[in-house]
């Protein structure tokens, strides 16, 4: 569940950067205002579970890749060799980050466990 | 003065995320302050640098010293692993997401 709460903020992500570059009414800029606020939220959530710097770095480059991909897809932007590149660099560090930290996890509740007894 | 805006705004980010870890420990009101303000007045410096540094550039900067300095702070002050896999694959992220944003 941590790791859905880092993926939900890093997508409420790209809506408020997108609400902070287009908006331009009182509703728009509220719209945006809150969507900031559901993001931290989420971020919050997942620092109960997965060590912070973890989630604040993949919250970072999730939402850094996000935002490449949909303006390529939705705002017509081109994405050039390099952005790829560089969304490949960010996907392969997720996925090894989240490998080795489910690791890392099961060893520290089998040392709280052997701690408690 | 405007790079010194620029790092201003980076650790904003640095204590912010130490002020999530130290509301976590204790979820108050005065506590939950020490999120939003750092946060807040590192978004104010932000805007501040970039009126003089190129957009792409103060973006990167900020993007990269704040998750790096997040990461070091977490391994320092909150026990959070330094196996060197963890470091290599933060180092993924943050270089891909500093790239990304000097490229736009």
């Amino acid at each position: 569940m941590a790791w859905s709460y880092v993926l939900f903020a890093a997508i409420v992500e790209i809506f408020w950067v997108i609400g902070l570059r287009y908006s331009n009414s009182i509703v728009e800029w509220l719209g945006t205002i809150i969507m900031i606020i559901c993001s931290f939220y989420f971020i919050i959530k997942a620092c109960e579970k997965l060590p912070s710097g973890t989630v604040y770095a993949v919250f970072t480059g999730a939402g850094a890749a996000g935002i490449v991909i949909v303006d390529a897809s939705f705002f017509g932007a081109a994405l050039s060799i390099k952005q790829l590149l560089f969304v490949g660099l960010i996907i392969v560090g997720v996925i090894g980050i989240k490998l080795t930290s489910d690791n890392e996890t099961s060893e520290k509740h089998v040392h709280t466990y052997k701690g408690a007894e | 003065m405007a790079w010194i805006y620029l790092i201003i705004a980076s650790f904003g980010e640095i204590f912010g995320v130490i002020g999530i870890n130290y509301y976590l420990q204790r979820k108050t009101f005065q506590r939950l302050l020490f999120v939003i303000l750092p946060f807040g007045v590192g978004f104010v410096f932000l805007s501040m640098a970039m009126q003089e540094i190129p957009l792409g550039t103060a973006y990167a900067i900020w993007t990269g010293l704040g998750a790096a300095g997040a990461v070091l702070m977490g391994m320092i002050f909150f026990k959070e692993s330094t196996s060197w896999k963890r470091i290599f694959f933060l180092l993924c992220i943050i270089t891909g997401a500093v790239g990304l944003k000097i490229l736009h």
